[in-house]
């Protein structure tokens, strides 16, 4: 309740000398998408361990970003982590798990594998050389594995785009994807401040609705 | 058991034997008709004993239009360990399998069909085991060629 | 002769009789939650209980030996770690052995012992993920909490010294990729110190649960002479009776010098090989406290980066024993500083095996015990 009462007064506009309030239905709606992703357990190599597993555990705890429901069954997801290496074979089961997953439907692609290939590119005769030609991709971030915090980053990064209403695609829209990476040679005080920042562009959001 | 009387014990089972130069360890070649007697007393045999097998793979020699088949044995008993190598021609790849004696070498010998195409005699259920039933070639093979594989630029 | 996954998963033709029974096939996997990644297991059931299961690998296949041909040899030490990437370092480390084996390079005494402090510190990591994974799979939330919060205590002391949390590439032939960093013997020392109740806690918290031990004990038994035939390695076939360890057979780095016991399993049980693994945590720790105040002076890289290690014509074959079991690398070379070919004989390859020997005549929810207990890793069995 709490977090109702602080951050969704961002959309709406009270009405003066009333207790009623006026909002966009689009703008809460997305709110709350954005705000309860539910990713499915989906890993495939390295990537699965730092992203789902180490981001979902105790440290990292992903469940500061509402999006720590993993879900076994892609029918009760809408965020698919394409947690490492997709080859050939897998391409047509990832493409059923994709179609199977509730509508709206997001995908974070993590790790060079899912990227480019990363170090299987040259001379494999069965790793695919990126996703986006299996399932469209929102948001990618790049590492090998990429941190726990990049992951982060990568799923603020997808929340600002669902609040912005820009991923409520329909079927078979494709949309160029979004690089959530991290600078290099950044600090940690720096990426907690561009976390910081991340997670207060609600407000700005909210603000610059209203001016 | 040392090389020398192992190579000793070796010779008395299977005269055909010759030893294969150029390997870390104790390595030998059989001739292939003989590999599957060759391998069960290397199994059976009280002193020798070979009750593991580490790996099985092939090598692909295309100059020489052969492929070597290796087989990387042990005795976790007496300690000693042995290299088995085996050539077959490229053209007609046909060996016995070995899956009767170790039970692992079923999925190695699937994984050197599927790599290289090596056919195994006696084998319980050989298909291909990394990659799609309707795979065409054999990628580990020296003169594979791929429309999909990238070559990396010089 | 050759046949297709299609001609083993035929179903039978249904008994005559209104109350028979049929057998039938359903998949578990490749996306399956208790599969640890994209494992497909075929499984003939009658009713709950297993007949016979089929593992159908490949959904992860990388390639990774092809690719290895076109990789010098200290280039494909990264792709090494990418193989069991829970033990990313002793895969780097059974890489760099074999080449430099092969290649006649000496190491000091710091580069030996160092590595040795390393490999056992991940084989603890490893088996942290792995306590923590088994407890999820059996339907308990915290282990997996409690195992990746002591996880992350040595992943910090990794990343300390070799810049990375998970595919570390720190091991080369030649050496080490960097020196320790000046904090490693403290945060090493502290872990240990932390780490030691925490293993009580560990047998406490799991080991002492009833339910847990009624889903492990008795159930997934594996023979020591079929695991031996069945090429298993590592905690597995040591659970099922064989004290086979190279650390002990055929001493590499400097375990010949440390004193540690190896555990042995007695029923080869699932219990066996949680056991096991939890011992061994505890052997690793000793190895380490022996290690850890006395490392050598020396240099910590001997080979030049710049330079191409050439290896001379040969077969040569270098194995390690990681913490799921024996990662042996064949290597043909022929004299240039590429592989004719390379072979990885990867340990969860050989132990996957075994689980269509130990699973006919038990239910499916002991299928996820005896994955759980086996500790699949599935890009080491595809590569």
């Amino acid at each position: 309740m709490g977090l109702i009462t602080e951050k969704l007064p961002l959309y709406l506009d009270p009405v003066p000398g009333s207790s009623w309030f006026l909002g966009k239905l689009d703008e809460v709606i997305n709110w709350s998408r954005a705000n309860s992703l539910w990713p499915l357990t989906f890993g495939t190599s390295c990537c699965a361990i730092e992203v789902m597993m180490a981001a979902g555990a105790s440290r990292h705890d992903v469940a500061r970003f509402g999006a720590e429901v993993a879900r076994p069954s892609p029918r009760q997801a809408d965020l698919l982590v394409v947690a490492g290496t997709i080859v050939k074979r897998m391409a047509p089961r990832l493409r059923t798990l994709y179609e199977q997953m509730a509508e709206p439907r997001y995908v974070i692609a993590t790790g060079s594998c899912v990227i480019s290939g990363g170090p299987f590119i040259y001379h494999s005769y069965s790793t695919l050389r990126g996703l986006d030609g299996v399932v469209p991709v929102d948001v990618y971030v790049p590492g090998c594995p990429p941190r726990p915090e990049a992951y982060f980053y990568g799923i603020l990064t997808l929340q600002k785009l669902i609040k912005e209403g820009e991923t409520v695609r329909r079927p078979g829209e494709r949309r160029k994807p979004v690089l959530a990476a991290l600078p290099a040679g950044m600090t940690v005080d720096q990426i907690q401040e561009e976390m910081r920042s991340l997670l207060v562009t609600e407000k700005n959001s909210g603000d610059r609705r209203n001016g | 058991m040392d090389n020398e009387k192992l190579l000793a014990a070796l010779k008395t089972l299977e005269p055909q034997i010759s030893v294969r130069e150029n390997a870390d360890r104790l390595a030998v070649t059989v001739p292939c008709e003989r590999l599957g007697a060759f391998m069960s007393k290397l199994k059976l045999e009280n002193a020798l004993r070979f009750d593991i097998l580490y790996a099985h793979t092939a090598i692909d020699w295309v100059a020489e239009n052969r492929f070597e088949l290796i087989y990387i044995l042990s005795s976790l008993e007496h300690g000693h360990s042995l290299m088995v190598c085996v050539s077959i021609p490229r053209d007609a790849p046909v060996a016995p399998s070995v899956s009767s004696i170790w039970r692992i070498a079923e999925w190695q010998e699937r994984e050197v069909y599927d790599m290289f195409g090596v056919l195994y005699r006696d084998h319980p259920d050989l298909r291909r085991l990394l990659l799609e039933d309707d795979w065409q070639g054999f990628p580990l093979r020296k003169d594979y060629k791929d429309d999909f594989m990238l070559e990396k630029p010089q | 002769m050759v046949s297709t996954l299609e001609d083993r998963v035929r179903p039978p033709a249904a008994a005559g009789g209104p109350l028979s029974t049929q057998e039938f096939f359903i998949n578990m996997g490749p996306q399956h939650p208790s599969t640890h990644g994209v494992l497909r297991l075929v499984l003939k059931l009658d009713g709950e209980t297993v007949r016979e299961v089929i593992p159908v690998l490949g959904y992860i296949h990388r390639g990774i030996e092809k690719i290895g041909e076109h990789q010098t040899y200290r280039q494909f030490v990264h792709l090494s770690d990418r193989l069991d990437y829970l033990s990313a370092l002793m895969n780097n480390w059974a890489v760099s052995l074999t080449v430099e084996k092969a290649a006649k390079i000496e190491l000091n005494d710091r580069i030996q012992v160092i590595r040795t402090i390393m490999a056992e510190l991940q084989r603890i990591q490893s088996h942290q993920l792995w306590w923590g994974v088994l407890g999820m799979d059996l339907g308990a939330f915290t282990p997996f909490l409690y195992g990746f919060r002591d996880r992350e205590v040595l992943t910090d002391v990794f990343e300390e010294t070799m810049g990375a949390r998970l595919t570390m590439n720190y091991i080369q032939p030649g050496g080490l990729m960097q020196d320790i960093h000046p904090n490693f013997v403290e945060r090493v020392k502290s872990f240990l110190k932390y780490f030691k109740p925490k293993l009580a806690e560990y047998e406490e918290l799991l080991g002492g649960n009833v339910i847990l031990q009624e889903r492990l004990r008795k159930v997934g038994r594996l023979e020591a002479k079929t695991a031996v035939s069945m090429g298993a390695t590592g905690p597995v076939l040591r659970a099922s009776g064989v004290a086979h360890d190279l650390r002990k057979k055929e001493p590499y780095g400097v375990y010949s010098k440390v004193a540690f016991d190896v555990p042995v399993g007695t029923m080869g049980d699932c219990w066996d090989r949680y056991w096991v693994r939890i011992e061994e945590m505890r052997q690793s720790m000793r190895i380490v406290e022996q290690l850890i105040d006395n490392i050598p002076a020396g240099k910590h890289l001997l080979v030049k980066p710049a330079i191409v290690i050439k290896v001379p014509q040969g077969l040569y074959y270098g194995q390690v024993e990681t913490a799921r079991g024996i990662l042996g690398i064949f290597v043909v070379a022929d004299g240039t500083g590429y592989p004719y070919r390379i072979h990885l004989r990867t340990p969860n390859f050989n132990n996957l095996w075994s689980i269509t020997a130990i699973a006919p005549g038990l239910r499916v929810a002991d299928l996820v015990a005896i994955l759980s207990s086996l500790d699949i890793v599935v890009p080491d069995i595809d590569r």
